[in-house]
């Protein structure tokens, strides 16, 4: 059994408690979905920079190699909501009414947000493989409204791995809820990206403070470099 | 309703399914000699949020809102701590630790009540939080039956007040946070944390002060709050 650790981060080696098999870790690809990185979807709609939310797929289609070879389990989420809309909270819907891209209006990419739209989907290169979970998400965290705590515990996980987007937005928001809940999580700066730099920086810098107050940062080429086979 | 002149839009709201919400004013994060100074924090830093929240505190009483106060801490067991929380870095003082005003984040020491200057009146509850988000293993979800739109104060921006709303959020709720009664030890994540809160259209709610909340807050008559 190959052992993650310790991975050299901030504010400190990483993990806690030294090194982790790969069976108890779990690597999270939060959000990668045409809507926050590829053209015509929600972000692209809104006016906002993709390239800022690309900028993380090299790097998280290399670990994600990496970590399938070693048996990791891999999870994904997806932000959207049922065509319904049934459970699209009405101050989400009217703010993204008011910024010009309505979620379950019609966009380039089928309707906005929308849970089987082509928008929705996660783009090809960081795509799930046979056997991995993916949740779906009604909010910026993943752990609300979801079974990903359950699935989980289920499989042993005690450490996470953190990639996708956005930093300061859903990545945060479901790092805040692991690390309440127990898990030691790993945020990856090469692996995340937001649609502005400021608040990518400013995010990454947040978790650090306190003696790492939701969990550490580190570079994905790190996480590579501490495997032990 | 009555509407607040907000970023990134006005707020609009109806006093009777509103709640202020304050957060983890507690003598260890803010108090000289406590827990957040021991680890090098300028305490001076959150204690300029306790006037203005007295303020917005005496405010909401008096037109009859509902209100919440947090507070962070663990059983004297620790059994509700992770571990990941408890041994994590190599900090002078851990969570349970002998500190100035009792055991850290601890519950029932005197460190880890609530500051003098806000202390919570009979019929307010007090939500005890093992993390820094007040939904996770708390019993708030279920005291804001009725409640559509929180009004949030307390320490520290970035941390607990943001984790709170971001919860709070993705449930539904429409959050205010008052700028001056929310603090930071870090001036930086003070501004950072309330430019997050209302960028991308408010994605995760409105900012606002407490002169312009308390301004657009109908007095109750006293008949109808009795």
């Amino acid at each position: 059994m190959a052992r993650i650790g310790p991975v050299k981060a901030e504010p400190y080696p990483w993990p806690y408690d030294g090194d982790v098999p790969v069976d108890r870790t779990a690597l999270l690809c939060i959000d990668w979905q045409t809507d926050f990185c590829g053209p015509g979807g929600y972000v692209d709609s809104m006016g906002y920079d993709i390239s800022l939310t690309r900028a993380g797929l090299p790097a998280t289609a290399a670990l994600l190699a990496h970590v399938r070879a070693l048996g990791m389990l891999v999870v994904h989420t997806r932000e959207g909501h049922d065509p319904a809309l049934t459970d699209l909270p009405a101050n989400k819907r009217w703010r993204s009414r008011q910024i010009g891209a309505e979620i379950g209006a019609a966009g380039p990419c089928g309707r906005i947000l929308v849970r089987g739209e082509p928008g929705w989907e996660i783009v090809p290169e960081v795509a799930p493989v046979a056997g991995e979970v993916v949740v779906d998400k009604p909010g910026k965290g993943a752990f609300y409204a979801t079974n990903l705590d359950l699935v989980l515990r289920t499989h042993g996980i005690t450490h996470l791995i953190l990639t996708g987007i956005t930093t300061d937005v859903c990545v945060h928001t479901t790092m805040r809820e692991a690390n309440d809940r127990g898990y030691e999580c790993l945020i990856l700066s090469d692996c995340t990206g937001a649609t502005d730099a400021g608040n990518h920086a400013a995010a990454l810098h947040m978790v650090t403070m306190q003696g790492g107050v939701f969990g550490c940062v580190a570079a994905s080429t790190d996480v590579i470099a501490a495997t032990i086979h | 309703m009555a509407t607040v002149p907000a970023r990134p839009a006005p707020f609009p709201f109806d006093p009777d399914t509103t709640a202020l919400l304050v957060i983890d004013m507690q003598r260890d994060f803010l108090e000289p000699g406590g827990f957040g100074e021991t680890l090098g924090n300028d305490v001076g830093q959150l204690r300029r949020v306790i006037a203005p929240t007295a303020a917005l505190l005496a405010g909401c009483r008096a037109a009859g809102l509902r209100i919440i106060h947090t507070r962070e801490g663990h059983l004297p067991d620790l059994s509700d701590c992770p571990p990941a929380k408890l041994l994590r870095g190599a900090p002078d003082l851990r969570i349970g630790d002998p500190g100035p005003n009792g055991r850290i984040l601890v519950r029932g020491e005197y460190g880890h009540d609530i500051v003098d200057e806000l202390a919570p009146l009979p019929g307010e509850p007090v939500v005890d939080k093992p993390g820094k988000g007040a939904f996770y293993a708390t019993e708030l979800a279920e005291l804001l039956t009725g409640v559509r739109s929180l009004v949030v104060a307390g320490v520290t921006t970035e941390v607990c007040v943001h984790t709170t709303v971001r919860e709070a959020n993705d449930r539904g709720f429409e959050c205010l946070v008052l700028a001056d009664c929310v603090g930071s030890y870090f001036p930086d994540f003070q501004r950072v944390g309330l430019e997050m809160i209302a960028a991308q259209g408010g994605i995760f709610g409105w900012v606002a002060t407490s002169t312009e909340f308390l301004a657009a807050l109908p007095a109750r008559h006293l008949e109808e709050i009795s």
